[in-house]
C-alpha cells in the first residue's frame, strides 16, 4: 500500500480519536466509538499472532524435536508436560460444569496459585529485600552532614509513609487518632501525597510528549 | 439452601497449597547454590530443587498462552452474538480482527498495519490522557481544597515547572530534583513496599486456599 495511503489512515484515525474532545454531539460521538472498536480487534488479533507464533508454536517445536528439551527431565516429559498443559486448558473450559467443579476448581488453583507463588517470590527478591535494604542503608560516617540528614529523611519517610497505610481504630472507636500516631501519620500521608504528585507530574509530561508529537504529525500531514 | 461441595473446595485447596509450597520453596531456593554450601555438589542440589519450580511455571505459561486464546475466542463469539443483534460497532471489531489476522496471513513480517492502525490510536489515546490529567488536577482543587488536594497539585505544578528549560525558573528546577531525589524516593518506596506486601498477603491468602478463586 502507498506511504502516502497509509499516513491518510494515521491521520483520520487521530483525528477519530481527537473528536472525543467535541464531546457527545451527534454523528461525532461515533468516530471515537469506531477507532476504539478497531483498536481492539487489531489488539485482539496482533495478541493472539504472539500468542501463537512466539508461545505455543515454539513450545510445540521443541517438543516435537527430540533434541531439545526445556528441563533435565528430557524430551519425553516435555511432551508429557505439553499434553497435560493442554488438558488442563481444556477441563478450564468446563468450569460452567457444576458436577465437575472439583476438577476444574483443582486446576484453576494449580494456576492461582502459581501466579500468587511467582508474586510472593518476585515480590520477595524483587521489590521487598532490595528497597528495605536500600532504606536501611546509611552513608558512611565520614559523608557530610547533609547526605546523612538527607538519608535519615529517606528513612522517616518511607517509614512514617508505611505506617499511614496501617488502619489503626483507636479504644473509643470514635475513628479519631491522638498523639504520635496520628503525628506519624500525618508525616507519611505528606510523604505519599508528593510521591503521588509527582508520578501524576511524570504522567502529564508523557503524555504532553505524545500529544505534541500527534499534534506534529497532523500539521505535517495537513500541510 | 445453596451447599458448596466441600470435597472439591479442599481438593483444590490442597491442590493449591502443596503446588504453591512446591514452586516458592523451588523457586526461592533452586538457583542459590550458596545456601548449600558451595561447591560442585551444591550446584547439582540447587538445580534439583529449580527442577519443579521450572516445570511447573513451564505449565502455567501454555495454560495461560490458551487461555488468552480461549479469551480472544469468547471475545469474537460474544461480539457476533452483537452483530446479529444489530450492533455494527461489534462488526467493526470483527471486521478489524479478520482483516488484521488476514494482512498477517498474507503479508508476513509488513508491521505497516500495526503502525498505521495501532500505533495512531494508542498515541492518540496516551495523548487525550494528558488533557483529561490537567483535568482532574484542576477537578482536586475544586472539589478537594483541603491540606492533601493542595499539596497534590502544588508539587505537579513544581514538577511540571522544574522540567521546563527556562533560565528564569533554575530555582525551581533545583527544588524539584531535591523533590525527586528525597521526599518522592521516600514515598515511592513505602508505595512499592505497601504493594510487595499486599502482594505478599495475597499470595499466601491465595497458597492458604481463602482466596475466592481457589475455593470456587
Amino acid at each position: 500500500m502507498a506511504e502516502n495511503t497509509l499516513a491518510l489512515i494515521s491521520f483520520v484515525l487521530t483525528l477519530m480519536v481527537f473528536s472525543y474532545l467535541l464531546g457527545d454531539l451527534p454523528l461525532i460521538r461515533h468516530l471515537y466509538r469506531i477507532a476504539v472498536y478497531l483498536l481492539i480487534g487489531t489488539s485482539a488479533a496482533f495478541t493472539l499472532i504472539v500468542g501463537y507464533e512466539y508461545l505455543l508454536l515454539p513450545f510445540w517445536q521443541d517438543v516435537q524435536n527430540p533434541a531439545t528439551s526445556w528441563t533435565a527431565l528430557g524430551n519425553q516429559a516435555d511432551l508429557l508436560l505439553f499434553v497435560t498443559a493442554l488438558l488442563f486448558a481444556a477441563l478450564l473450559l468446563l468450569k460452567p460444569v457444576t458436577r465437575l467443579g472439583w476438577l476444574t476448581n483443582s486446576i484453576l488453583a494449580v494456576v492461582v496459585v502459581m501466579g500468587a507463588a511467582v508474586g510472593v517470590v518476585g515480590a520477595l527478591r524483587g521489590t521487598l529485600l532490595p528497597l528495605l535494604e536500600a532504606t536501611a542503608r546509611l552513608p558512611a560516617l565520614d559523608a557530610d552532614l547533609g547526605s546523612l540528614l538527607e538519608s535519615l529523611l529517606v528513612l522517616l519517610g518511607t517509614l512514617t509513609a508505611l505506617f499511614s497505610f496501617h488502619y489503626q481504630a483507636n479504644a473509643s472507636g470514635d475513628g479519631r487518632r491522638y498523639g504520635l500516631s496520628k503525628a506519624f501519620r500525618t508525616i507519611g500521608k505528606a510523604f505519599v501525597v508528593t510521591a503521588l504528585g509527582a508520578i501524576y507530574a511524570s504522567t502529564i509530561l508523557s503524555s504532553l510528549t505524545i500529544l505534541t508529537e500527534r499534534i506534529a504529525f497532523l500539521f505535517q500531514y495537513g500541510a | 439452601m445453596n451447599r458448596r461441595p466441600r470435597v472439591g473446595i479442599s481438593m483444590a485447596a490442597m491442590t493449591g497449597f502443596l503446588v504453591g509450597v512446591t514452586a516458592i520453596l523451588s523457586l526461592l531456593l533452586g538457583d542459590n547454590p550458596a545456601l548449600f554450601g558451595g561447591g560442585a555438589q551444591a550446584d547439582a542440589l540447587a538445580q534439583d530443587f529449580a527442577l519443579p519450580g521450572d516445570v511447573l511455571l513451564r505449565l502455567l505459561v501454555i495454560v495461560l498462552a490458551l487461555s488468552i486464546v480461549f479469551g480472544i475466542a469468547n471475545l469474537l463469539i460474544v461480539h457476533t452474538r452483537r452483530v446479529a443483534h444489530g450492533r455494527l460497532m461489534s462488526g467493526v471489531l470483527l471486521a478489524s480482527f479478520a482483516g488484521a489476522i488476514g494482512w498477517h496471513i498474507t503479508r508476513r513480517g509488513d508491521t505497516s498495519l500495526l503502525e498505521t492502525i495501532q500505533l495512531p490510536i494508542e498515541s492518540a489515546l496516551a495523548a487525550l490522557l494528558c488533557i483529561t490529567l490537567v483535568a482532574g488536577g484542576a477537578r482536586i482543587l475544586a472539589r478537594r481544597s483541603d491540606i492533601w488536594g493542595l499539596l497534590f497539585v502544588l508539587v505537579v505544578v513544581v514538577v511540571l515547572l522544574g522540567s521546563l528549560p527556562l533560565p528564569e525558573l533554575a530555582p525551581i528546577a533545583a527544588f524539584s530534583d531535591w523533590l525527586m531525589r528525597i521526599p518522592v524516593q521516600a514515598g515511592a518506596r513505602a508505595i512499592l513496599l505497601g504493594i510487595a506486601l499486599g502482594s505478599i498477603v495475597v499470595g499466601v491468602r491465595a497458597l492458604l486456599g481463602q482466596d475466592r478463586s481457589v475455593r470456587g
